[in-house]
């Protein structure tokens, strides 16, 4: 096999298994997905995505910059993405906040881009080596006005690798930004990893054409004609309201149809985007619905439930936005309570309990004090929800 | 027939344009037609990138890659295009509050890199599309709608920034000397390095209103009584530089390390290294 960044994979454990740093398998993914186009500026814990990037895109031609502040740099991505270019960059919770309105502009003017946020405790400055997942809102809602976000959710190292993979060609599919988010922890651990998945997941020609301004045929009729600068058609690129011309409409019927489609391409492709596993299917009272570092301790609370013969059922969820509203409706049916352990005030409980509550009863399990969940407190949790369900 | 042949580079069809009568937006964007259609260049390997304001509506009008991007950030854009292709021409058009206010940490950062992308600034001292309000690079005393008792805060000399900051290229130029602002634009797209031409215009409508000179053709007028070319004040001390216009090229040194070769030398370097092992 190919390990033409090798260095990134260096610490080697034996032939069958590396350990990696879920950041650097992040950039790994990255360079796989053929993202030749870095733009940055350092913040913790994000930083290692950023130095990878530094010293690979160089040796493989791509072009590495940094920036003077985040602001800048997805600014930069998203001119590179004008041209054709894949192109990413990776921040925290303070860069991303600065992110917000160019991230609204990428929607706006369609340009395909790959924002990873590895997410410390916030707000301000908060703890910056603390993991937290307190951007779970702001991924969605962070740019002003109506408008559709594609964030997906990693919870190990593998994860780092895949859903990058996974990121980018949701991003080249939809020609929208995507959001990796990832908890410190998952971002700074170290774990083995199968050099079987980098062949397992690398994306091939048959996923997306990389040609600039390629359409995929399945969407040609959802995703507007992509601007691509240097071609002949000389796209006019507005962050203004506009039409299929590209320039500026105060048209209320273009307008609304506009905001409308680009909703439409990502809503009606939930099947396709939303990515899950569902462990125990169907034998819980309890299901514990989890993403990120959380969903590690939901899946070996369910192990310890199994052992103390607690029904218990684990939807971990790997796409966050667009909502996974049929899988959450489908377990929602069949189990008496819904518990969501979180690294903040309950930001994805809220929006379970839109989705589930007129069938089960959503708790929300949060905690912002800069610590995991361990396995142990969700498992108390469970033991006192079936508990309680018993004494009905 | 120099009015016609700019065509080529305008979406005539989107005329008339949105700027006020006597505007000097307009003006100096004639003077960047000009000089494209003096240097031929090609459509389709010319982006020109604007921020938001009265001088950013400008890339609406013009048949080459535009991008209209967000307030402040147009460097930051021109910046990502021109290290993806640097075979384009790169053309960043902005204003004083565009660039000088909420993207002035860009401005001098790419002034810093000295990438060779043409930054050309049209300084009308106001917040024209937002009705006026307080720009940085008003003068002491003048009013606005949000310094209604006069300002108090001292401007940016915008050139002498940009040279501080590293651009190899610093002229300016004003809406009344269209013949020098064009050669000034030519100047800056030919020259290999970040090229800053700052065009001084009127704003009769926003600035005008409330700051004498007021009509467009006093206001023009006044701009030409300011003026002095950049030979002769040389000879001029600064208290009779007060007040004036320094017009031409300010400083120029196409030997400065320009960003894209910088990188490509990087590259170079790094692809020797692959070559030779994988690791560091």
């Amino acid at each position: 096999m190919e390990l033409w960044h090798s260095h990134l994979l260096r610490e080697k454990v034996d032939q069958s298994s590396l350990l990696v740093q879920g950041n650097r398998a992040c950039a790994l993914g990255a360079l796989d997905a053929g993202v030749r186009f870095f733009a940055g500026y350092p913040i913790t814990p994000s930083s290692e995505i950023m130095e990878a990037m530094a010293f690979e895109l160089p040796r493989v031609g791509g072009t590495f910059i940094q920036m003077e502040d985040e602001i800048a740099s997805i600014c930069a991505c998203i001119g590179a993405s004008l041209t054709g270019q894949l192109a990413m960059t990776a921040t925290s919770g303070p860069g991303f906040s600065l992110m917000q309105e160019a991230i609204g502009y990428a929607i706006m003017v369609e340009a395909p881009l790959l924002v990873v946020d590895v997410m410390r405790a916030g707000p301000s400055t908060g703890r910056p080596t603390a993991p937290s997942q307190g951007d779970v809102m702001q991924a969605r809602w962070g740019t002003h006005g109506d408008h559709p976000a594609i964030v997906l959710a990693a919870s190990n190292v593998a994860d780092m690798y895949r859903l990058t993979m996974a990121a980018v060609r949701f991003a080249q599919r939809f020609r929208t930004p995507v959001t990796l988010l990832a908890d410190e922890v998952v971002g700074h651990m170290r774990e083995s990893f199968s050099p079987e998945l980098i062949g397992r997941y690398r994306l091939t020609s048959g996923d997306f054409d990389f040609t600039p301004g390629y359409v995929h045929p399945e969407l040609v009729r959802e995703v507007h004609p992509p601007h691509v600068l240097g071609s002949e058609t000389n796209p006019h690129v507005t962050g203004l309201i506009h039409d299929e011309t590209g320039f500026p409409t105060n048209d209320p019927d273009k307008s609304s149809t506009f905001i409308r489609e680009l909703y439409d391409k990502v809503g009606n492709h939930r099947d396709e985007l939303c990515l899950y596993d569902v462990k125990n299917e169907g034998k819980g009272r309890v299901c514990i619905v989890a993403y990120g570092s959380c969903a590690r301790s939901a899946r070996a609370a369910w192990k310890m439930a199994e052992w103390e013969g607690l029904p218990v059922e684990v939807l971990h969820l790997y796409t966050l936005f667009p909502l996974p509203v049929e899988i959450i409706q489908t377990v929602a049916r069949r189990v008496e309570f819904m518990l969501i352990p979180e690294l903040n005030l309950g930001q994805y409980a809220r929006e379970v309990r839109k989705m589930a509550e007129n069938w089960t009863t959503v708790i929300s399990m949060g905690k912002i004090d800069g610590t995991l969940i361990s396995p142990r407190e969700i498992l108390d949790r469970v033991t006192e929800l079936v508990g309680k369900y018993e004494s009905v | 027939m120099m009015a016609i042949d700019v065509d080529r580079y305008l979406h005539t069809e989107r005329l008339p344009h949105i700027w006020c009568p006597g505007c000097g937006v307009g003006t100096v964007t004639g003077a960047f037609l000009r000089a494209a259609l003096k240097l031929g260049l090609e459509r389709e390997q010319t982006v020109v990138v604007s921020g938001i304001g009265c001088s950013s509506r400008a890339t609406g009008y013009l048949d080459v890659g535009t991008v209209h991007s967000i307030h402040g950030r147009a460097l930051a854009f021109a910046t990502g295009i021109k290290m993806a292709r640097p075979d384009f021409t790169v053309v960043v058009l902005t204003g004083d509050g565009d660039g000088a206010a909420i993207g002035g940490n860009h401005l001098i950062h790419a002034c810093r890199r000295n990438i060779d992308i043409t930054c050309i600034l049209f300084n009308n001292q106001v917040y024209g599309m937002t009705g006026g309000q307080l720009s940085p690079t008003m003068e002491l005393g003048d009013r606005a709608t949000t310094a209604p008792y006069g300002s108090i805060d001292p401007p940016f000399d915008l050139c002498r920034l940009a040279e501080a900051s590293g651009a190899s290229f610093v002229a300016r130029g004003t809406a009344i000397a269209t013949r020098q602002m064009e050669k000034l634009i030519v100047e800056g797209i030919k020259h290999p390095g970040f090229a800053f031409v700052e065009a001084v215009v009127p704003c009769p409508t926003e600035y005008g209103k409330r700051n004498a000179p007021a009509s467009v053709i006093a206001m023009l007028e006044d701009e030409k009584a300011r003026t002095v070319p950049v030979a002769k004040a040389a000879k001029l001390s600064s208290e009779e530089l007060a007040d004036k216009i320094v017009t031409g090229v300010l400083f120029r040194d196409p030997g400065m390390p320009e960003f894209q070769h910088s990188y490509a030398a990087m590259v170079a370097q790094a692809q020797d290294a692959a070559s030779k092992g994988p690791g560091r």
